[in-house]
């Protein structure tokens, strides 16, 4: 009985650590929080995100360059990375999942920040914009997969991929080479030329690469690009976004941070 | 011999058929070099285009190749070894290849009157690779970094090691003080660093047989920034060897050994650099006998707008640096400014070093010009997201033996094209603007020089 319960802690504990950030809890927001915030972010954001929050830092033109993306501008522009549904400003997890993660491509994971650095800085982010006083976000529910990927799953997933027009900027096999894209249609909300994701590679997926963050995304679009959210189409359709989330994963493999 | 119009046909051709596949290959819109690989990043996270780092990048370099703002060892993507945590190798290693597909020197060859009548020769030389660069780079454990770069000039022959440093950094707070020791660039963190540039250097073509401390002719000037250049005629290393006066040397040398420490105590709008060397020119000229002290201070700004800008200053004190013909040492010093200005798409950089030289043999009074300034003046401008433009100007006005010493303008245009974020084409010339120099000099030989080449970082 000991051997279970010494098991049992101890598989509470690798799992703890392994999602920490998801349930990290974000400490009272006051004035010595975004000070401690304010050093933290003039250290290690402000250099692409700007000193007042615009997105427009010293060494951020030359992320997206002429093209998407750029810094993020705190204080007008909509969050692409969210929990919440379309036109709402993100959760406090979910900033903080984009700090510890990174995205893909063109923000570091800033795992390296202690928790409460991270905390502090997101504090003073949401500094910049009032909306984050004035709006209290209400996450969607994202459930677990209720059933594991399947041949019959991914087929429909495939059906659906096409019902909803995913190809359209995706392209047929998922590497972004959509006729949109293509025909250099798509643009961000600044009206700077963007591409669509490239499915088929795990590592460019900047919004995560497991099943739950996948849906997540189908399911709040990301605002501020051209990818809508599908809350609406999907609504009460708990099988068909499951299977679409199957095939889209199904188009890519796992490749880690390795890129060559 | 190729003439002018046949050089245009091969090097067009020899770049449609090894260029032109990496145009077809799948793009991805990431960079792969060791840190972009390590922390899954674009190149342009830190540079604005490679190898000239951005505002982020310098931060990155200064903090000892941990975040900006952090001091975790770069913990992300490591295992941990006891106290030490450990990339995987392939995030520790990078490699840059930079080669001349097709080369292009028109010159008139004129040595000194008696030794050569003067011909003139246009000529074109295939060199591939010209360079390359294998590094090692990373953190070892919290606030402790490491770069060894091993370096192979394919004409001069041979590999070395040109940089192998250890750093400590956030000694007593966060930015308070960093520590170097090794073998390292001094200037790494001023305003334009000697060993990120646009335009490559291109070394001097020197006349062979030059015998121990005797004059030795230079047939053509090398390329490289004036202002990092030696700038006198006339000076030898400790064997007798001629110094070329266009090679990097003092605070702007590629790599000495010593210590130094830098840090922005007082915030991001200031940053100090204090330094102690073996001496400059170690390996080919100094004769040791007293270590060289330099210091540096930049002044920052960087807040909005896509805009940044800074401005250093220098000052190199250098013991017993060269030698002159009377196989006496010299003490070789050299102050300087430095600035750079970046808004979007341009990027504009200069840099002015003034030399000098206490102190000339008595034997050389009237006959050695003890003082020599360079001046470069450069700009990077994006025209699309993959094609940057670059101009840079240099004026020598040299130093050294008068009768040796030729002063030389130059102006240099290239044309590079980032095939994806690590691998670019490039076409470049320059062009000598001061023929008015009378003949048979190394700076005036040298009509223009037409490149096509690839410059690829993995």
């Amino acid at each position: 009985m000991r051997k279970h319960i010494i098991t049992l802690v101890a598989m509470l504990i690798v799992c703890a650590s392994e999602t920490s950030f998801v349930f990290a809890v974000k400490p009272e927001d006051n004035r010595v929080t975004r000070g401690k915030g304010k050093v933290v972010y003039e250290r290690a954001c402000a250099m692409c995100h700007g000193g007042d929050g615009k997105g427009d830092g010293a060494a951020g033109w030359f992320i997206g360059r002429y093209s998407s993306p750029h810094p993020r501008d705190f204080t007008t522009e909509s969050f692409k990375f969210r929990s919440t549904a379309s036109g709402e400003m993100p959760t406090d997890q979910d900033l903080f999942r984009t700090v510890t993660q990174g995205i893909p491509g063109y923000m570091p994971s800033f795992n390296g920040l202690s928790e409460e650095e991270r905390w502090a800085v997101i504090a003073y982010v949401q500094s910049f914009n009032s909306m984050f006083k004035e709006e209290k976000p209400t996450p969607l529910s994202i459930p677990d997969p209720p059933f594991p990927s399947s041949e019959a799953s991914i087929e429909n997933g495939r059906k659906l991929y096409v019902k909803y027009s995913c190809d359209h900027c995706h392209g047929d096999n998922g590497y972004g080479d959509g006729p949109e894209s293509l025909k250099g249609n798509l643009k961000d909300s600044r009206g700077r030329s963007i591409s669509a994701g490239n499915l088929s590679d795990r590592a460019s997926m900047k919004n995560g690469t497991a099943p739950r963050d996948i849906y997540r995304s189908l399911m709040t679009g990301l605002d501020g690009t051209p990818m809508p959210s599908f809350g609406d189409s999907l609504q009460g359709k708990e099988k068909e976004a499951w299977d679409l989330v199957h095939y889209i994963l199904s188009l890519s493999s796992e490749r880690g941070l390795l890129r060559w | 011999m190729f003439t002018r119009f046949s050089t245009a046909v091969v090097a067009g051709g020899i770049l449609t058929a090894g260029i032109l596949p990496l145009f077809i290959l799948p793009d991805q819109a990431h960079a792969i070099p060791a840190f972009a690989r390590k922390y899954n990043v674009n190149c342009t996270t830190c540079h604005t285009a490679p190898p000239i780092l951005n505002q982020y990048g310098q931060r990155f370099l200064e903090n000892g190749y941990q975040l900006p703002g952090t001091e975790d060892g770069g913990i992300i993507g490591k295992r941990k070894l006891g106290d030490l945590t450990l990339d995987e190798v392939t995030n520790y290693v990078g490699f840059r290849l930079v080669g001349n597909v097709v080369r292009n020197w028109g010159f008139k060859k004129e040595n000194p009157s008696g030794l050569d009548a003067g011909v003139v020769e246009n000529k074109t030389e295939f060199a591939f690779p010209e360079n390359f660069v294998l590094f090692a780079g990373g953190t070892v454990t919290k606030n402790v970094g490491f770069m060894v770069e091993l370096g192979h000039d394919v004409e001069a022959g041979g590999a070395a090691v040109e940089r192998g440093f250890v750093t400590f950094n956030n000694i007593g707070r966060h930015d308070l003080l960093h520590l170097r020791v090794g073998k390292f660039d001094p200037n790494t963190f001023s305003s334009y660093a000697t060993v990120r540039q646009q335009l490559g250097d291109v070394g001097e073509s020197q006349t062979g047989g030059c015998l121990p401390f005797l004059p030795c002719t230079f047939n053509r000037a090398g390329l490289a920034p004036s202002a990092f250049a030696t700038k006198f005629y006339g000076l030898y290393d400790r064997a007798g060897n001629y110094l070329s006066p266009f090679g990097a040397s003092l605070y702007n040398s590629g790599a000495e050994t010593g210590v130094d420490i830098h840090g922005r105590p007082f915030g991001d709008w200031f940053l100090y650099q204090i330094g102690i060397l073996n001496g400059a020119n170690e390996a080919m000229g100094d004769s040791n006998k007293g270590k060289d002290v330099y210091g540096m201070i930049r002044f920052d700004y960087a807040r909005s707008q896509n805009f940044s800008a800074n401005i250093s200053g220098f000052i190199y004190h250098g013991n017993s640096n060269a030698k002159v013909q009377t196989q006496e040492d010299v003490n070789w010093h050299r102050w300087g400014v430095s600035a750079r200005a970046t808004y979007k798409m341009v990027d504009v950089y200069a840099a002015y070093a003034v030399d000098k030289i206490n102190k000339t043999p008595t034997a050389l009074s009237g006959l050695f010009d003890s003082t020599a300034t360079g001046l470069t003046v450069g700009a990077d401008a994006y025209v699309t997201d993959r094609a940057l433009v670059s101009v840079r100007y240099d004026n020598l006005d040299a130093g050294g033996m008068l009768d040796q010493r030729k002063s030389s303008s130059f102006v240099g245009i290239q044309a590079k094209y980032f095939l994806r974020t690590n691998v670019a084409v490039f076409v470049r010339d320059d062009f000598n603007i001061r023929k008015s120099e009378g003949g048979e000099s190394a700076a005036r030989n040298l009509r223009n020089a037409f490149f096509a080449g690839v410059d690829i970082v993995f």
